[in-house]
């Protein structure tokens, strides 16, 4: 069914129900009476965040809407049936009725401006890369789709190692340290229990699959996740998942893994001998030789856990594409925020100087010589890489209490991480460029 | 001014004008001051250039050394300049600047047998200095080798045969190997030798894990200087003992008034922000001793002050003795006795002496400003009505006509049963006396008033005042039988919603759900809304999460206009995990 057809005859099902005024009434709903809402993502919207959920129950559903980009901040036209003015209701999301003579006008005024309406129709199966003691409140995305009431699997190395990611559309890697080198906390916090745990986990895993060390599971885990992308997935990653994820698909024939993660120590050399053509967005980076020194390389510009090296944070822009030519770009960067204050994360930026050629900047620091937040293709897939740990937490610590995002419901800075989880639903056409 | 005075005038202001011109030309062209001004600009490149201009005629220009310095370490090209300090320390051999930048230099090079050499070429012009040694720590740190950096130190430690060279320094090394007996031992010495350590020290070791901190704390006992004991009087307070603390500190004053004054001030700030009972009861010790000694204008406000300190420890016999010394004290000013005896019958009605308290009112009452004898007078009500006795309390408001004194005496009508008057005291009264806490109690409880008909009901007036005495089994048990007799839209269904909410606090659950799903009547939205509430959060307490979610689902639809709306919504995303549990 073409677009066109689908509006038809969304529109024609809804007026065919005769039971509406009842129903309505049994929910005390006020009567519904335009064939669409506007779910507008502009200031107006009373809950930025739970109205991508409400996008998405809509495919889930095996409903359809569509995606005005650059509209009213990046709008939803979705069908007005009660379950989705109920679901509105309930979220606390702002809908306005639309009825065909103010769709028509919309639509004129998204044909003449750098605006473009994109068919939302399939639901993606979303997975969650986390190990299984994982606090949600501990993943910014696990924290934002729980929030928004998008569903998830929560898959990690067991199940990537033994099943593949074939049945998702979809993956988020958070901040695991795919080097195998838990994150380089190990010598500063020997003793922690949560530290002592991950080892425990990690190394019982790695033994299991028959790996002789974690470094060479997690390798085998990043090489997995890449043929995922290779092979069409979307891949969406932050924190350390973002660097750590190249570092590792480059390190093939390298130990770039410090003593106590593998019993022998890195190879003073290793940056010279990694393989940048196994990457999918860095290349030519330092590497950061010291097992004492919380740090990977000089992929991340903020290297927050290295007092000398630490920089200031600042904001970061989002990049304005053209909807009708660049609309995945254009997707990615939605939102009713240009500036964005920065966070940190242990990989809370990414250098310029790193970046393979082919990769997208959605948004960097004018001025600065990193980037936050990139994107490419690989193979038949894509991937997004956003820097820093939690956007409404940006001095994020261990130990802090969770964020709570009942207190941000307009958050841009988790807004670029649902256009992330909506993007792979919108329908797929011949791009221009 | 005649035209002659005018042109001289002219004539000094353009000398004026020229010679400022001149100078600034001068200090233009001098290349130092260019490189200054490009650095200052964040032109470290073409800074760097004019330093090593200025360096190639004068080689052992300190200013110039340092400026490329400071240029060519935000380029990360700090090893360029080794040529420089090479022919500086040629030119002067006496120049620590240019040992200095040799040093870091080369421990930027990363060539730590460089950095020995410099350090050795250094510590012979200049043997009893720690600097040389100092600075090769640092490059030590700077690579993170804090074995080097140990044994540089040491090695100054040894060359100069005194135990305390780079005491400081060894300490923070001990630290951050978590080696805290050795850090202390090194804190002492460093803090013996500049006392002005003492701040870094007590920080340092205050990170000392609490199974070491007994240890740490014999081992410092056991140096007897005022130094020593000044740093276990600080660590005692951050380790949380304030009152042994301060007991250490009382018996180790000096004799000298005002080193005594210094050491006790010192203290009063660190225990100033301690909330615990001990440190109330430590920073009212402090201020009292600090009164004691300071002179007899500062007494009287230290002395109110400890009161207030020890009354909040809970120590009403040392309270009881500052205030009555001050307030007993003709000499003091007004406002300070009357502060001392307002507080003073607080303490005593708190206690329930409230016929004590009245003596003290009326014996103070012309020394009390107007506002603070109407406070007293309210507390004083507010203590007959603790007693029950409500009409003493009612006569003592009788001429209080302040916003305050009116909303409690339409609460103490309310107790006394007189449902109208309370109501237009209460509504007399608005949204705006008192503490914000107490505002919303008022609106809330006129609410519950508002839609009863009855002008009197002395049932509920015992039940609030059980309420108010903290006794929600009888409170509870009394509203829903005066509930039984209201319609439900007469205050029914209001007086049901509290008792709902003192038994599901009380834990009688199955008792609370039946009140609240009687308290969700259509004529009274508002109530049925906060019932409907009140119902969704007991079953999710419950673990009935189903009925739960559904409950506040529909409060959300039916009544979307309500201002709860946002709790229920809350109250729903904590119920299927969305947020985290506070």
């Amino acid at each position: 069914m073409k677009r066109r057809d689908f509006l038809l005859h969304g529109s024609t099902g809804l007026a065919a129900l005769g039971g509406l005024p009842v129903v309505s009434r049994i929910l005390r709903l006020p009567l519904i009476a335009a064939p669409w809402v506007l779910v507008p993502m502009d200031d107006l919207q009373s809950d930025h965040l739970k109205a991508y959920g409400v996008a998405f129950r809509v495919l889930e559903r095996g409903g359809r809407g569509e995606w005005f980009l650059n509209y009213r901040g990046g709008s939803f036209l979705l069908p007005s049936d009660l379950t989705v003015t109920r679901d509105a209701a309930l979220a606390g999301v702002r809908c306005e009725p639309l009825d065909e003579g103010a769709l028509l006008q919309i639509r004129a005024e998204i044909a003449q401006g750098n605006m473009d309406a994109i068919p939302l129709e399939k639901v993606p199966k979303v997975a969650v890369y986390a190990p299984p003691n994982a606090q949600p409140w501990d993943d910014a995305v696990t924290m934002v789709l729980q929030y928004a009431g998008i569903s998830f699997d929560k898959v990690w190395d067991t199940e990537v190692l033994a099943k593949g990611l074939t049945k998702y559309d979809w993956l988020h890697l958070h901040h695991e340290d795919f080097t195998g080198q838990y994150s380089k906390f190990f010598l500063n916090y020997a003793g922690a229990p949560w530290l002592a745990d991950m080892v425990d986990r990690n190394t019982r895993v790695s033994k299991s699959f028959g790996y002789p060390s974690v470094p060479a599971e997690k390798r085998a885990v990043a090489q997995t996740i890449a043929a995922f992308v290779e092979k069409g997935g979307f891949l969406f990653a932050m924190c350390t998942a973002t660097e750590t994820l190249d570092l590792a698909l480059a390190s093939q024939n390298v130990d770039i893994a410090a003593n106590y993660a593998d019993g022998t120590p890195m190879d003073p050399e290793a940056t010279s001998k990694m393989d940048w053509s196994r990457t999918l967005a860095f290349q030519n980076a330092r590497l950061e030789l010291s097992p004492t020194v919380p740090e990977f390389s000089d992929i991340d510009g903020h290297q927050v856990n290295t007092a000398d090296r630490r920089q200031q944070l600042g904001a970061f822009t989002l990049f304005n594409f053209s909807a009708k030519i660049d609309p995945v770009a254009t997707m990615l960067v939605q939102n009713h925020r240009d500036v964005i204050p920065d966070f940190y994360g242990l990989t809370t930026s990414f250098t310029r100087r790193t970046l393979k050629p082919a990769v997208t900047v959605l948004a960097d620091e004018a001025g600065a010589p990193w980037v936050k937040y990139i994107h490419g293709e690989h193979g038949q897939g894509t991937w997004t890489f956003y820097g820093g740990h939690d956007p409404e937490d940006p001095q994020h610590q261990i130990g802090d209490p969770p964020t709570d995002l009942s207190l941000h419901p307009h958050s841009p800075g988790y807004r670029l991480i649902l256009n992330n989880v909506l993007f792979p639903a919108a329908k797929k056409r011949e791009l221009k460029t | 001014m005649n035209r002659l005075a005018r042109g001289t005038g002219r004539g000094v202001l353009i000398a004026v004008a020229f010679a400022g011109f001149a100078t600034v030309v001068r200090a233009q062209q001098d290349p130092l001051n260019r490189a200054f001004d490009l650095e200052r600009r964040g032109s470290y490149a073409a800074a760097a250039e004019l330093y090593r201009t200025v360096l190639a005629s004068r080689p052992a220009e300190a200013s110039a050394l340092l400026g490329l310095e400071r240029s060519l370490v935000p380029l990360n090209k700090l090893p360029e300049i080794i040529p420089q300090a090479q022919k500086a320390i040629a030119a002067d051999p006496k120049s620590t600047s240019a040992y200095g930048v040799a040093v870091r230099a080369w421990a930027a090079a990363d060539l730590p047998d460089s950095v020995r050499k410099v350090v050795e070429r250094w510590a012979a012009v200049e043997p009893y200095d720690e600097a040389p040694y100092r600075e090769w720590g640092a490059a030590a740190l700077s690579h993170r080798d804090r074995t080097s950096a140990r044994r540089a130190y040491l090695l100054a430690r040894e060359r100069m045969n005194r135990p305390d060279v780079l005491a400081a320094e060894l300490a923070q090394l001990a630290a951050l190997d978590q080696d805290y007996p050795t850090a202390a031992h090194e804190w002492i010495m460093a803090v013996r030798q500049l006392p002005g350590y003492r701040g870094v020290a007590v920080s340092s070791l205050a990170q000392t894990p609490e199974r070491l901190r007994p240890d740490i704390l014999k081992q410092i006992d056991r140096d007897s200087t005022t130094d020593a004991r000044r740093l276990e009087v600080d660590l005692r307070t951050r380790w949380g003992d304030p009152l042994g603390a301060y007991k250490l500190l009382a018996g180790s004053l000096s004799p000298s008034p005002a080193v005594a004054i210094d050491a006790l001030q010192q203290f009063y700030e660190e225990v100033r922000g301690l909330t615990s009972k001990d440190g109330l009861e430590a920073r009212g010790m402090v201020l009292e001793a600090l009164a004691g000694r300071l002179a007899v204008a500062q007494r009287p406000k230290l002395q109110l002050d400890a009161a207030r300190a020890y009354a909040d420890a809970g120590d009403r016999n040392a309270a009881h003795r500052m205030l009555t010394a001050v307030a007993g004290d003709s000499r003091n000013a007004p406002d300070i006795v009357s502060g001392a005896a307002a507080t003073l019958i607080g303490l005593l009605v708190d206690e329930g002496n409230v016929a004590e308290a009245s003596k003290k009112m009326e014996e103070f009452r012309t020394s009390l400003p107007v506002d603070d004898f109407q406070r007293v007078r309210r507390s004083l009500a507010l203590g007959w009505v603790r007693q029950g006795q409500m009409d003493r309390a009612l006569q003592l408001l009788a001429s209080d006509s302040t916003v305050d004194g009116t909303a409690l005496a339409g609460r103490i009508l309310l107790y006394r049963g007189d449902i109208a008057n309370a109501k237009k005291a209460l509504q007399a009264a608005g949204p705006f006396a008192g503490s914000r806490e107490e505002a919303t109690a008022r609106a809330s409880l006129l609410a519950i008033l508002q839609p009863i008909e009855e002008d009197s009901l002395p049932a509920l007036g015992k039940a609030f005042y059980s309420l108010d005495q903290g006794d929600t089994t009888a409170a509870s048990a009394a509203l829903v039988d005066v509930a039984a007799k209201l319609a439900p839209d007469g205050g029914g269904a209001e007086l049901r919603l509290l008792a709902g909410q003192l038994l599901a606090a009380q834990g009688k659950t199955e008792d609370a759900e039946r009140l609240f799903r009687a308290a969700i009547v259509p004529k009274s939205p508002a109530t049925a809304a906060a019932a409907t509430l009140e119902l969704g959060r007991l079953l999710l307490t419950l673990g009935r999460r189903d009925d739960a979610t559904h409950t506040l689902e529909q409060l959300i639809l039916d009544y979307p206009q309500s201002a709860i709306v946002p709790q229920a919504r809350r109250l729903l995303d904590q119920s299927r995990g969305a947020v985290p549990q506070t």
